[in-house]
């Protein structure tokens, strides 16, 4: 239990203050209109949404689960946690299709993607998931923060999954996205601050950096300070194979939408971005803050093995951070450090909050039940919607905790036979929507017989998890592929609508020269002789030219991978002052000045002419809501403002 | 409660949700088309 003080409590009560306070800043803002209470009006410097991306990678049970697969595996476990790497892709692929596309949640961008009934039923179907899917993780991580609370006060579960919960939901009520992403903010500086003090603390118990190294030698476990320990190619408990298959989710799957749980509540951070250019750099920031999070606890983590050793209870190791801060901070520091925790929580919960307000309100009201409703009444239903959710949230988090685990299982089946699906569907004009609707609802079912019945019933014994991704990969082209190719090819005019808009990268061909043919799109002429000395990295772009795929753009694509698993491994080195960690860090760091040199003319040419057009659009509703009063407009942000 | 079977009521929720949704989705369009809308009319 937690030794705490007046102080203590001080701490923690000012921070809870300042975020239900600062909500009322916000209020005003987020009544505006639907895209305020749930976009922040799409006007945010990269820098919030960065921040927010960390914020909501950074849940209540995160740091149990980082605990645990450091504990157990050593510095190889940041390679379990490396699939938030998925960013570094997706920031300049993904991200900025997505951004193009305007689409308010990952369920309206199947409908701009795909056409007909097919888009239709995909559009609800996802709706009715991440409405369930949030309420979920609502449950989840409020069970866990109720867990936390035991720990540290010997409180019920349910006082830490409800009341915390209650008091998010005050801000989040009232200030919508405006809320949750200057609460994440907050949050974010505040949860980054007690990390790396408790990994320090934690590190300096042992007798500081370099006796985490030598202490880990003298015991015989010096493969712990080893990311690569694999213990064969096919063999033991970290397999080459399974470091091998991680990578490639993660990685490859930043060119597709969905690949990650993540992906969804960060879709809502790329539209919130006021350009392409802010998405793709409050995506990549918050990716990489979060890997470096990771290293930063992983330090901590190897320090607590060495305070702790020969647990062999998962349940009692993860807890290995909260008890670091719990049990080694001073007197005073108690309660910053439970600050830090309220922030952790409380960022995850507003997000999820408004994301499953936000499917429910965009993607289930406004679509299917009133297309008409105004601004207003939109507001108000997302507000309903919040409510509704966090009394679902405790309907899960206490009434079935032990289903919760499922959820588990749900997030890898999602890596697994729709991993592919998810990516084909932005590089692959062919790929439909009875294509991805089959995988999803293939996946659900193969996952289950293949994880659970068929090894249950002895057919075969239960396989690795990196097996069972390829194997249920595979499983899943049998339903998706014959179903695309079986069925008719989207409609020439909604593919021409749709790639004009948003210019993906892949495999658009034919559609592109439809495009061409009619001429929406500018047709490329043979090369001047000027432009045949075209440099090796070009820096000055017209807009045309910048939506085009270019070398810039996988330069930054295949480099950023790298300078986020560089990133990952040198700070943990570099915290236990081992040599390879400065190289490994500096390295990073070139990475990341060679990949903003190469691209940051290109996403500013992309982005100029769509900043001044939505600065435009927002001047006129400002301008209208202050000649109208309250917003009483009907019709979506889309029509209104349909030349962004 | 066994594991499985919590997978199995955890996911049946997660089925039901969705194809609500997707029920809706289907009402929705078929309501668009009796009023004589194209399937390519919507805003988005």
């Amino acid at each position: 239990m937690a030794n705490f003080t007046g102080l203590d409590w001080f701490w923690a009560g000012a921070f809870l203050l300042l975020m239900v306070g600062g909500a009322f800043f916000f209020y005003r803002l987020a009544r505006r209109s639907e895209s305020d209470f749930f976009l922040a009006g799409r006007g945010l410097p990269w820098w919030l949404p960065a921040s927010s991306v960390f914020s909501t990678h950074t849940a209540t049970d995160t740091p149990m689960w980082v605990t645990g697969v450091i504990y157990a595996h050593g510095l190889r476990g940041l390679w379990y946690t490396f699939f938030a790497a998925w960013t570094a892709i997706a920031s300049f692929v993904s991200a900025r299709v997505f951004r193009r596309s305007l689409a308010y949640t990952q369920a309206e961008w199947q409908e701009l993607r795909f056409g007909g009934l097919g888009a239709e039923l995909l559009r609800g179907w996802l709706a009715g998931w991440q409405v369930f899917m949030n309420m979920f993780i609502l449950g989840w991580v409020g069970i866990a923060m109720g867990k936390v609370g035991q720990l540290a006060f010997g409180w019920p579960v349910w006082v830490g999954l409800v009341v915390p919960t209650l008091i998010t939901a005050v801000y989040t009520l009232a200030a919508g996205y405006w809320g949750v992403v200057m609460g994440d903010f907050l949050q974010g500086i505040v949860a980054v601050f007690a990390i790396v003090l408790v990994s320090l603390v934690g590190v300096f118990a042992v007798g500081g950096p370099a006796a985490v190294s030598l202490r880990l030698v003298e015991i015989g476990e010096a493969w712990r300070l080893d990311p690569l320990a694999f213990t064969g190619w096919l063999t033991g408990n970290f397999p080459a194979a399974w470091w091998l298959t991680m990578l490639i989710i993660a990685v490859v799957g930043g060119f597709g939408m969905g690949t990650s749980i993540d992906w969804y509540v960060e879709a809502q951070r790329i539209q919130s971005a006021r350009s392409v250019r802010d998405a793709s750099y409050g995506l990549w920031a918050g990716g990489a803050v979060t890997l470096i999070r990771n290293s930063i606890w992983a330090a901590g983590i190897l320090a607590f093995f060495l305070l702790v050793p020969n647990l062999t209870s998962a349940a009692e190791y993860e807890l290995g951070w909260f008890r670091l801060g719990f049990e080694l901070l001073p007197v005073g520091m108690i309660g910053v450090f439970f600050g830090a925790i309220l922030a952790i929580h409380l960022s995850t919960i507003s997000s999820h909050l408004n994301l499953g307000a936000l499917y429910f309100t965009r993607d289930l009201f406004q679509r299917y039940l009133r297309p008409d409703a105004d601004e207003r009444t939109l507001v108000w239903v997302g507000r309903i919607t919040t409510f509704v959710l966090l009394i679902g949230s405790f309907f899960y988090g206490l009434m079935m905790e032990e289903i919760t685990q499922w959820l588990i299982f749900a997030l890898w089946l999602m890596m697994a036979g729709i991993w592919l699906p998810n990516i084909l569907q932005v590089v692959w004009w062919r790929f439909n929507a009875w294509g991805y609707l089959s995988s999803w609802i293939a996946n659900l079912g193969i996952s289950w017989l293949v994880v659970w019945v068929l090894p249950a019933f002895g057919v075969f014994p239960p396989l690795p998890e990196y097996v069972q991704f390829w194997f249920l990969m595979a499983l899943g082209a049998l339903v998706f592929l014959p179903a695309t190719l079986l069925t008719r090819a989207e409609p020439m005019d909604h593919l021409v609508q749709y790639y004009v808009m948003t210019r993906p990268i892949g495999w658009w061909a034919p559609v592109r020269r439809e495009a061409q043919r009619r001429g929406l799109l500018v047709q490329t002429e043979a090369p001047s002789p000027a432009e045949q000395r075209r440099p090796l990295i070009r820096r000055s772009w017209t807009p045309e030219q910048a939506d085009e795929w270019t070398r810039e753009d996988w330069i930054a694509i295949v480099l950023s991978p790298i300078v986020f698993a560089l990133l990952m491994v040198g700070v943990t080195k570099l915290l236990l002052l081992q040599l390879a960690g400065g190289v490994l860090t500096l390295g990073a760091i070139v990475g990341a000045l060679l990949i903003y040199w190469v691209i940051d003319p290109k996403l500013r040419a992309v982005s100029h002419e769509y900043e001044v057009k939505q600065a435009r659009y927002l001047e006129e509703l400002e301008r209208r809501l202050r000649s109208e009063g309250p917003t009483r407009r009907g019709g979506s942000e889309r029509a209104q403002g349909e030349d962004i | 409660m066994e594991r499985g079977l919590a997978t199995l009521i955890g996911m049946s929720i997660a089925y039901v949700a969705s194809l609500l949704g997707m029920g809706f989705a289907y009402w929705a369009w078929r309501r668009r088309r009796r009023e004589g809308g194209s399937e390519e009319d919507s805003e988005t």
